[in-house]
């Protein structure tokens, strides 16, 4: 009788395998769609491949990845269905999951979201993604026209030889830093708020000499930050402004266009005495003791503690770090521009203008239907047509009362977290046109909460608003790096070593492991082992992307 | 006596110490981790939380198991923890059995198993290996290809060798066959080699994330691990593209502890029951007669 059993299992086994032999398909599309009142008749599917986000797992109602609110919106009204083939994890994992579809062992989507430079690279050269400069001049709705007209820089790293392979993923320059300051703190010691290098240092030296938290211990510190990815986090627990203070626009691991020539902002003039400055804060203890070892989010607990006083990040890091006000009786934070620079001009931070590529499948036909989808998905960031107020009521908004209501908690089904419905389709981040928070900028100045995004702004809590309006106001102040195209040849071989090289010397001068001096050997061996080189790679790269007029082909000029 | 001189005392003490070391450095995190997971949001934010659940709740199981898609991978995971158990072990030890007897061209095979212990052909041809085969996006991709383990089965073998082959030839004057042999007398005679291997193949199973994220192109076909892997790396997750919203995902830190915690005490569970064999399949595989 067992002997059966085992025959059972080994033949289940084999026809399992067998079965899923025949699956592998390749059924063509028989019956030609149609464009009909800007709907595909019969539906056609897009496929696209999406690394995963903070959805993951999350989708309300039993949805899923490719059956949501918004797949079902694509197919009702669009007669478009969106359809996930290539899903991965995290950055590692999804540029893992790309390559491994570059083998051609199956079919690559045909909407590929690219994060990573050096990937898109690869993507070109392999010859699967399509030129699509004619499609955009052809398809791309106006609106948006005038959206990428205004970044052309992020094209550089998807032109090669006057083709462009690939478009930004929903341009926008993103919201700036503003600093985060305990203002009950402020109050008690008699100090107003830091406007020069000079005032943060008393500030700071108050913060952790002058017991704010008045519990007669010697246990707070004047200024948060993390050190342990780079010394440019660019969002939150940032310490860039410190930098920028003594570089001006030179930001540290971050490339600046100086007339035309590019160069490297951790080796700039003033980088120096930026470390030394913090040298000597550390030693006297104004500083996050663990910073070389906190990750920029793990950077945040000592001032949701009520240990640290002032941190850096985009303005809705206050809903982040407001906690204190619960853990800590009496604690206020409020939101400051950041400092001045020694000679007076302002301090800056790193901008960002999008969130990788869109690269297409050289097979994939249907242009026009992904410029029919994302311009739809810019409905909500324009407070236009069906996404007037965002994407779908009981989601990301539901209409309590006849009002707008954009705190899910106060939902007709309250939900614990608002739905990210506009990233459930092909981008990580809901697109918009909102600059570093203009709709905050309007609203401060008056005007009526009437669309969508205005609604929405004015629904967040007055100290993240306030923060909305200092970026705004500061906009001047978000550099973007100069340099996004794929790494150099030297690039290649020696970039990380110089990063690693770059982290240890600044982190162990800082910790006072090094001398200051220890500075100028950094430079010089940075030169010599590849610097002088790459400097010279990428601005041969500048070059060259800013040589060819892909704009115009575009229609975009 | 050996054991009471001093030399031996003072080795036992420092014994004692270490292994409690070690222990405590195993379970303080576990310790770190069930507090969080009872304490509420804005005490993790703070860090407030140590060994002790501050503003004692459950929220974050209650939201845990009404998350469909996290009792749906759950669901997923046992099922592949036991079918992968299950083909493993019967392809380990039909294969133990039979390169436990001298037949020609043993060795040669035994080489082969053993060169891929020692080389592996690598991540793309694996996964064109798998694609190829059409099992992408079938459970049977988690649970084929790590089927046959070589460690396992030279475990397994060497186990089945330590049993006296008088037995088997007294079963083949009894008239029994080979498989009768393999069933009535080597799998209940080396059961404690069995269930350590089993454990390890279960764990192996049920923590393996990788080839879930690889093979699966849909979430809700992800195993507990892949699901977890990518809730809970989103803590680490260092992009400057970060938004409001994201940044919000990632301090639910009750929640991933909770999360956590769920998905390790099955195989917690597992163990006490095997635990009697545990031991005793080590001890009886380092003695040698």
């Amino acid at each position: 009788m067992k002997k059966t059993g085992v025959l059972l299992t080994t033949t289940a086994l084999m026809a399992g395998l067998l079965a899923g032999c025949g699956s592998d398909g390749k059924e063509s599309n028989a019956a030609k769609s149609v464009l009909k009142d800007g709907k595909y008749d019969p539906a056609i599917t897009i496929s696209i491949a999406k690394q995963q986000d903070e959805n993951a797992g999350k989708y309300i109602n039993g949805e899923s990845l490719n059956d949501n609110v918004l797949t079902r919106w694509g197919v009702d009204n669009l007669g478009i269905n969106i359809q996930t083939t290539l899903l991965g994890g995290d950055a590692s994992q999804y540029n893992t999951k790309l390559r491994l579809a570059l083998t051609g062992s199956e079919k690559l989507p045909d909407v590929l979201p690219v994060y990573d430079t050096s990937l898109e690279n690869d993507l070109i050269q392999s010859g699967l993604v399509k030129d699509i400069a004619d499609d955009i001049n052809k398809y791309m709705p106006d609106r948006l026209k005038e959206i990428y007209k205004q970044y052309p820089t992020t094209f550089n790293p998807v032109v090669q030889d006057g083709k462009v392979y690939g478009m930004a993923i929903s341009p926008n320059l993103t919201e700036g830093q503003v600093l985060l300051i305990r203002q009950d703190w402020l109050d008690k010691l008699n100090l107003k708020a830091p406007t020069t290098i000079d005032e943060f240092e008393t500030v700071i030296a108050a913060f952790t000499n002058d017991d704010p938290d008045g519990n007669g211990k010697n246990d707070t510190y004047g200024f948060d930050f993390s050190g342990k990815d780079s010394y440019n986090t660019g969002w939150v627990s940032d310490s860039v402004m410190i930098f920028s203070a003594f570089t001006g626009k030179n930001l540290p691991g971050q490339w600046y266009n100086d007339n035309g020539k590019l160069t490297y902002g951790s080796v700039a003039d003033g980088t120096k005495e930026a470390l030394a400055k913090l040298q000597d804060w550390y030693s006297k203890g104004y500083l996050n003791k663990e910073l070389a070892t906190q990750g920029a989010w793990d950077a945040l607990a000592d001032f949701t503690e009520g240990k640290a006083g002032i941190i850096m990040g985009r303005p809705w890091l206050y809903g982040s770090v407001k906690d204190v006000e619960t853990n800590v009786k009496g604690a206020k934070i409020k939101a400051y521009p950041t400092i001045k620079g020694v000679n007076s001009d302002r301090t800056y931070q790193s901008g960002q203008q999008n969130d990788g590529v869109f690269m297409f499948n050289k097979d994939f036909n249907n242009m026009e239907a992904f410029f029919l989808y994302y311009d739809k998905l810019y409905d909500a960031a324009f407070g236009t047509g069906d996404f007037k107020y965002g994407y779908a009521q009981g989601y990301d908004y539901d209409i309590v009362n006849d009002e707008v209501v954009f705190d899910s908690k106060k939902f007709n089904t309250p939900l614990d977290a608002a739905q990210g419905v506009g990233k459930m389709a092909f981008t990580k981040n809901t697109p918009s046109v909102d600059g570093p928070g203009q709709s905050f900028y309007d609203l401060s100045k008056g005007m009526e909460a009437s669309n969508g995004v205005l609604i929405r702004s004015a629904s967040n809590d007055e100290t993240t608003k306030e923060g909305y309006v200092i970026s705004y106001e500061n906009s001047e102040a978000l550099l973007p790096n100069a340099f996004n195209g794929p790494p150099t040849k030297t690039m290649q071989t020696s970039w990380e070593q110089l990063n690693t090289m770059e982290k240890e010397v600044f982190t162990k001068i800082i910790y006072s492991k090094e001398p200051l001096s220890a500075y100028d050997d950094f430079v010089k061996q940075w030169h010599e082992k590849g610097g002088t080189k790459i400097t010279e790679e990428i601005n041969e790269w500048y070059n060259n992307a800013s040589k060819v007029d892909v704009m115009s082909q575009m229609g975009l000029k | 006596m050996y054991y009471k001189s001093k030399g031996y005392r003072i080795f036992s003490i420092f014994n004692h110490i270490l292994l409690i070391l070690v222990a405590l450095s195993c379970l303080l995190p576990m310790l770190h981790l069930l507090a969080q997971s009872f304490s509420s949001k804005t005490a993790i934010n703070g860090n407030l939380v140590s060994f002790w659940p501050v503003d004692l709740n459950v929220d974050a199981y209650v939201k845990t198991f009404n998350n469909s898609n996290f009792t749906g991978s759950m669901w997923i995971s046992v099922i592949r923890t036991i079918m992968g158990t299950f083909i493993s072990m019967f392809i380990i030890t039909t294969a133990g059995y039979a390169l436990s007897k001298d037949f020609r061209g043993r060795n040669a095979l035994m080489w082969i198993f053993i060169f891929t212990m020692l080389f592996s052909g690598g991540l793309i041809p694996s996964y064109i290996l798998v694609t190829k085969l059409g099992l992408k996006d079938t459970i049977w991709s988690l649970v084929l290809p790590g089927a046959f383990g070589a460690y396992n089965l030279i475990l397994i073998m060497n186990f089945f060798k330590t049993i006296p082959k008088a037995l088997e030839e007294a079963a083949f004057i009894d008239g029994a066959s080979f498989f009768v042999i393999f069933r009535k007398i080597y799998l209940p005679l080396s059961l404690p080699g069995l269930a350590t291997v089993g454990l390890f193949i279960m764990v192996g199973n049920w923590n393996a994330w990788f080839d879930g994220i690889l093979y699966m192109s849909n979430t809700t076909d992800y195993p507990l691990a892949s699901f977890l892997q990518t809730v809970v790396v989103q803590g680490s997750a260092q992009s400057m593209a970060l938004s409001q919203s994201e940044a919000a995902a990632l301090s639910e830190q009750s929640i991933k502890a909770a999360q956590i915690f769920i998905s390790t005490l099955p195989i917690i569970l597992v163990y006490p029951f095997l635990q009697k064999y545990f031991v005793k399949g080590i001890v009886l595989g380092a003695v040698k007669e």
